[in-house]
């Protein structure tokens, strides 16, 4: 369904992705890790049009994505829903508006009729009595179901979540990767979850990328990770300080 | 640093200075077909409207009036010591006023403040990623932030250009009567303006209410990293936006009075 295929990406001379090849399947829950800075959440904005490849190609059911237009990419985008790793809802609409704003620009719905269906959007995240309310007034945990909420509005194939835990209690995380793995179950949504919180990991991965040196150094699936010989994904799960992996800035 | 390095050094930077042009010229253009399009959201231009005019009145008017009263003043003082005759005192720097200082002048205060305000906004809503949110939600980041404050800004500009030459010129006539003692009817002659020092001032100002909010929303939407990268863009953004306004002064200057023969020189 999705696919990366030898992607390069560098920042001020930089070298970030050196040689991504990664795939995911259709309805699967896919989770991306590494470190910090590893470019994790660089991987995925590509896949959206959000940053642009340097060299490689990147494919979304058995079409060429990765050399399209800004216009070009606002289909592909009713299709890929990003989460945002801060939420990113905006501050002057209330989460009705805020969930709202996708489907008055991508299905041109009238105001009225996307705000009625934000509110039911909302209610299927248990925000329902929170609608009329502004972020500001809301906590971590909810303003993170708020934006998920405004991902799925659209009815996406695929979510992509950056660090979605991240920040978050462990009941408000817990509740997180319920949500996801039940999108994923149900619905049969595509997740590709970028994320550093090893319990989620390993509570709903279907299948793990663990990036390091700007590749995709081990790929499989949970139990495959897990019981991995190599010394860097055996130190990054321990969590050891101490170890043959390289993290920028120590 | 070899030769070469400084030669390849020297490259760069003058490639990334014409990168930069293009993308500035491509983000004003699409703010135009932003504004022909027609799809402005009214609530926000008038904020925008009361956050770049309203709130500057005060910041203009001190500003404008203090410089007003200095320089007809020192003026005064000066021919008083050469000629002794003041009686074109208040003509002449209505005219230098409405063709050049008012709007200029109201202008550079504007691109401090409003500048600043404006790439402090964008940077941060670009650094917390809520500009790529916006386009994930079909939303032009352009028709949505840039839009508004452009229209806003022409509009307020404007204003603000009248109300800050109007008060640059009435301290500047209350200190030539307390002062100097001129009579006020010969101060307030408004003869010596022209219809040409009016096209002058107004292409200015309507050039520099276009300029400062794309220049600055273009160094907030380049803004990186944190909040360290949000304070650069601003920065960058009160040094483009006054520099522009200055370039552009002189540009519009020249042609007006040498190469269009507009005003006298």
């Amino acid at each position: 369904m999705i696919e990366f295929r030898n992607v390069h990406k560098s920042f001020g001379g930089r070298p970030v992705l050196q040689g991504i090849d990664l795939e995911a399947k259709a309805g699967e829950v896919l989770f991306i890790i590494g470190t910090s800075g590893v470019g994790k959440s660089v991987t995925i904005k590509h896949l959206i049009g959000l940053l642009r490849v340097d060299a490689g190609e990147i494919w979304f059911d058995d079409k060429r994505i990765d050399k399209l237009s800004e216009r070009e990419m606002y289909p592909i985008r009713k299709r890929i829903g990003m989460v945002f790793q801060h939420s990113t809802l905006f501050d002057s609409l209330t989460l009705a508006e805020n969930v709202a704003l996708p489907l008055r620009k991508h299905k041109r719905m009238r105001q009225r009729d996307a705000l009625a269906e934000a509110r039911t959007r909302l209610a299927t995240v248990g925000l329902g009595d929170y609608s009329d309310r502004f972020p500001a007034e809301l906590g971590d945990g909810m303003r993170k179901r708020a934006a998920i909420a405004r991902t799925l509005t659209l009815d996406p194939d695929v979510a992509l979540f950056d660090e979605p835990t991240t920040g978050l209690d462990p009941v408000s995380a817990r509740r997180i990767d319920a949500l996801i793995r039940e999108l994923s179950d149900r619905r049969g949504m595509t997740s590709i979850v970028v994320s550093h919180d090893i319990t989620s990991i390993f509570s709903i991965a279907d299948r793990i990328a663990f990036i390091y040196s700007g590749r995709v150094h081990a790929f499989g699936t949970p139990d495959d990770i897990r019981s991995s010989a190599d010394p860097v994904v055996e130190q990054f799960i321990t969590g050891r300080p101490e170890g043959p992996m390289e993290t920028p800035g120590f | 640093m070899s030769v070469v390095s400084r030669i390849q050094a020297l490259g760069r930077s003058a490639l990334a200075l014409a990168r930069g042009s293009r993308d500035l010229a491509a983000l004003f253009l699409s703010t135009l077909r932003g504004v022909a399009r027609g799809r402005r959201r009214p609530g926000e231009t008038v904020a925008q409207m009361y956050e770049i005019g309203n709130r500057s009145f005060l910041f203009v008017a001190v500003t404008l009036g203090a410089i007003g009263m200095v320089m007809v003043y020192q003026t005064a003082l000066q021919l008083e010591r050469i000629t002794g005759d003041l009686s074109l005192v208040g003509p002449e720097f209505l005219s230098l006023l409405v063709q050049d200082f008012g709007p200029t002048i109201t202008a550079l205060m504007l691109a401090t403040r409003v500048g600043a305000g404006i790439a402090a906004e964008v940077g941060s809503m670009k650094v917390t990623e809520q500009i790529d949110a916006l386009r994930m939600s079909g939303v032009s980041p352009v028709d949505y932030l840039i839009v508004p404050r452009l229209v806003a800004s022409l509009v307020m500009t404007f204003a603000l250009a009248i109300f800050g030459t109007a008060i640059a010129y009435g301290a500047g006539g209350i200190t030539a009567y307390v002062s100097y003692d001129l009579n006020p009817r010969m101060y307030f002659d408004v003869s010596q303006v022209t219809l040409a020092d009016v096209g002058l001032g107004a292409v200015k100002t309507a050039t520099y209410g276009l300029a400062i909010p794309v220049i600055s929303g273009f160094c907030g939407l380049r803004a990186r990293g944190s909040s360290e990268g949000v304070g650069r863009a601003t920065t960058e953004a009160v040094i483009g936006s006054s520099l522009a306004v200055i370039i552009l002064n002189f540009v519009i200057s020249g042609l007006g009075i040498y190469g269009l023969g507009l005003v006298e020189p």
